[in-house]
């Protein structure tokens, strides 16, 4: 049953594809999820009353259903309005606008862990809005966020395998191929299993040391 | 939706199929709740060994997609010949999921009482269950509530996990649906509509008993 | 030295009591006609969508003409049709649902290869097929040349046969791989794909949905094929008894059961049952 060389060398290269297509969608979104993340941070912070219950309606939708359903909306609708996007591009944006949406919460909470006297003083300085925001404001939350925010990118990083349901070729789609071809599942999966714990394992290194860096200036 | 007739069977349709994961849901909660406290035993056992099978079990579990966790089970467990339909299956693939989360739900809990607690409940002299039953527990119930409502939560999302392999629940219905009559956008607002209410509800409610339980200054209550 | 005797003996004893008890387990395990029969019930694997063969109507209730030779098999050992439940299924989980015993025979469209019976077994075949292609007519491909070009986008199943096949004959389009062919058909209607490969039955009932906009092609990418029930292999009493009803509906005594769902689902006769009596 377990005959994990013979697999691996017959197998190697097409996982190492998936691996490598599931690291590169999971980074990529994960960057743009957090620049949504901090978008929507900045219309809750400028927005006025309008824009923080904007915000807010948004964060409940996304939290409160499933991320395939935004993947499916996405993939299987949008073309019927004419937007024809290649299926990692519709996945990656379900993903960016629902981890966007968490991103945006843990934000908010480090947001409010900031000393306001800082936002006064950056007034009488003369710094506008959007100078506060950029110099003042978003350095700190990010630091503050950093270990939540590794924490959300590693579920971002595992939400990448229900691209496979609309065929995206990242691992677990290549895992379920293998399976249709040989029967082996139990091989297939324990595989593609222990590379998924390889990268999680990755991305919680480099948060680890990114939180290092920045705590120890 | 062309018609009142098919709106009406489309509705019906994901309404049972809210049903289901709502069952799927709650199954898995109440069974993973259960292992969960099982698990509590490795977790903070004397032996090294079972601290460490604890903290690998959870890092496998929390480590890897639920879908392969899901997909493994479903295809690649002939070797238990368990004539177990789909959806015991699928309780079992959330459960072991969920059991995890909500262990780790419960150790924050435990750890999160305050070292003069435990010094003043051992000084009373208790036995060890009723230290639990009288002391420990009430504690970790209040500390662990507003966590383990986030995984009830997550319980639903997870059950759409599910209609990958082809588990009748609320997503695999309206993917029938979409593809049978190709009203993707209605379809599935509907079903997102149908998630919203079940979590949010779930969070609401989870809320009040929050509330219901708090002893004001000791445990529980919101910031 | 006596007690080496004894302890000999005793060994011995202890042998043949096990290997007596190997014995019988062996004998006593059962083929799954009996575990189906002692159940009272058929639990059928069925890959849907997959119309006309096996899908579900707006009901929620699964319907086609392979569930209908489900629910005939059904009949053959209850002497009720009614005595059926399903699995549904998608491509890739027809075979982990056989092979763990959680369905006791599969059905949906699914034909007979040699390179799948090494995995799992098939009875003849009680309907032919062949693989064709279905087009919008929007994007003028008219045959299999017009097929192979980049502008084009086709619709697989994910099964490696449909790679092959897609590599052989339009190896230049583009293809995507789906898991039911009615996400196959989606993806066409929804304009991602502008052509899917499938079972010429399946595609005639999709371009059927709307004869103005698809159409299939003309040639067939495979020559007759034969599609049948498929089950866990090395059973042969199971094998034996679904191929005997089989071979029955399509040229013996339950022929004209077999001719009347093959009009409610195509609308027209059936091949005759013997070449040699007439129609």
């Amino acid at each position: 049953m377990l005959k994990f060389e013979r697999w691996l060398e017959v197998y190697g290269p097409s996982y190492l594809d998936g691996l490598g297509w599931t690291a590169v969608v999971a980074l990529v979104a994960a960057v743009a999820a957090i620049a949504w993340g901090t978008a929507l941070l900045a219309v809750r912070l400028q927005g006025g009353r309008w824009g923080g219950r904007a915000v807010d309606a948004y964060v409940q939708l996304l939290r409160n259903i499933p991320v395939l359903v935004p993947i499916y909306i996405i993939y299987f609708g949008f073309p019927l309005i004419g937007l024809v996007w290649p299926a990692v591009v519709c996945g990656g944006l379900a993903l960016v606008l629902q981890n966007g949406a968490y991103i945006s919460e843990i934000f908010r909470g480090a947001y409010q862990a900031i000393d306001h006297v800082q936002f006064d003083s950056a007034k009488s300085i003369g710094l506008s809005h959007w100078h506060t925001f950029r110099k003042v404001t978003m350095p700190q939350v990010i630091v503050y966020s950093l270990p939540a925010l590794g924490n959300q990118v590693v579920l971002l990083l595992k939400d990448t395998s229900l691209l496979s349901a609309i065929t995206v070729a990242e691992l677990t789609m290549h895992a379920k191929l293998l399976t249709e071809q040989t029967g082996a599942a139990y091989e297939a999966f324990v595989v593609v299993a222990v590379l998924y714990l390889a990268l999680v394992g990755v991305f919680e290194v480099a948060f680890g040391l990114a939180g290092r860096a920045v705590r120890w200036p | 939706m062309t018609s009142w007739p098919m709106f009406v069977s489309t509705v019906t349709l994901l309404a049972r199929g809210a049903l289901v994961s709502l069952w799927l849901a709650a199954a898995s909660t109440a069974a993973g709740t259960v292992l969960a406290v099982l698990l509590m035993a490795p977790a903070f056992s004397r032996i090294g060994l079972g601290r460490s099978a604890y903290r690998v079990f959870v890092w496998v579990v929390r480590g890897t997609p639920v879908l392969v966790q899901a997909l493994l089970i479903f295809y690649a467990l002939p070797a238990l010949d368990l004539q177990t339909g789909p959806y015991i299956a699928g309780v079992i693939v959330l459960t072991l999921y969920l059991g995890a989360l909500i262990a780790e739900v419960i150790r924050g809990g435990v750890l999160a009482i305050p070292r003069p607690q435990w010094d003043s409940a051992r000084s009373l002299g208790l036995p060890p269950i009723a230290l639990l039953r009288r002391v420990v527990a009430p504690l970790v119930i209040r500390y662990s509530l507003p966590a383990y409502v986030n995984v009830c939560v997550m319980a639903v999302k997870a059950s759409s996990v599910l209609s990958i392999i082809s588990v009748w629940e609320l997503t695999f219905a309206a993917r029938e649906i979409i593809e049978r009559t190709l009203a993707v956008f209605s379809v599935l607002g509907l079903a997102a509509g149908f998630y919203f209410v079940m979590c949010f509800g779930i969070d609401r409610l989870g809320r009040r008993v929050e509330a219901r339980l708090a002893l004001r200054g000791f445990a529980g209550g919101r910031a | 030295m006596r007690s080496t005797l004894r302890r000999l003996a005793g060994s011995l004893a202890v042998l043949v009591l096990l290997l007596s008890t190997l014995a019988t387990a062996v004998a006593q395990e059962k083929s799954r006609l009996d575990i189906v029969l002692e159940r009272g019930k058929l639990i059928v694997a069925a890959l849907s969508p997959t119309p006309p063969f096996a899908f579900t109507d707006d009901k929620g209730q699964l319907v086609g003409f392979d569930i209908d030779i489900a629910h005939l098999v059904a009949e053959a050992l209850f002497k009720d049709p009614s005595k059926v439940e399903f699995v549904v299924v998608n491509s890739e989980g027809r075979w982990p649902a056989i092979e763990s015993g959680r369905a006791d025979m599969g059905v949906g469209g699914t034909t007979t290869y040699p390179d799948r019976a090494i995995r799992v077994a098939f009875t003849r075949p009680f309907i032919d097929s062949g693989i064709s292609i279905l087009v919008t007519k929007k994007s003028g491909i008219k045959s299999l040349a017009d097929l192979n070009n980049e502008k084009n986008t086709v619709a697989n199943l994910n099964n490696p046969q449909m790679a092959d096949r897609a590599k052989k004959f339009f190896p230049k389009a583009k293809v995507l791989t789906f898991d039911t062919p009615s996400a196959e058909f989606l993806a066409v209607q929804s304009g991602r794909a502008n052509a899917l490969q499938i079972d010429t039955a399946v595609a005639e009932y999709f371009a059927n949905t709307s004869k103005d906009q698809f159409d299939v092609l003309p040639q067939m990418l495979t020559p007759s094929q034969n599609n049948g029930i498929f089950m866990k292999p090395g059973d042969f009493k199971w094998w034996l008894f679904l191929d005997t009803t089989v071979g029955e509906l399509r040229s013996g005594s339950w022929y004209p059961k077999y001719v009347e769902v093959y009009q409610k689902w195509f609308g027209k006769n059936p091949p005759p049952q013997k070449f040699y009596v007439p129609q």
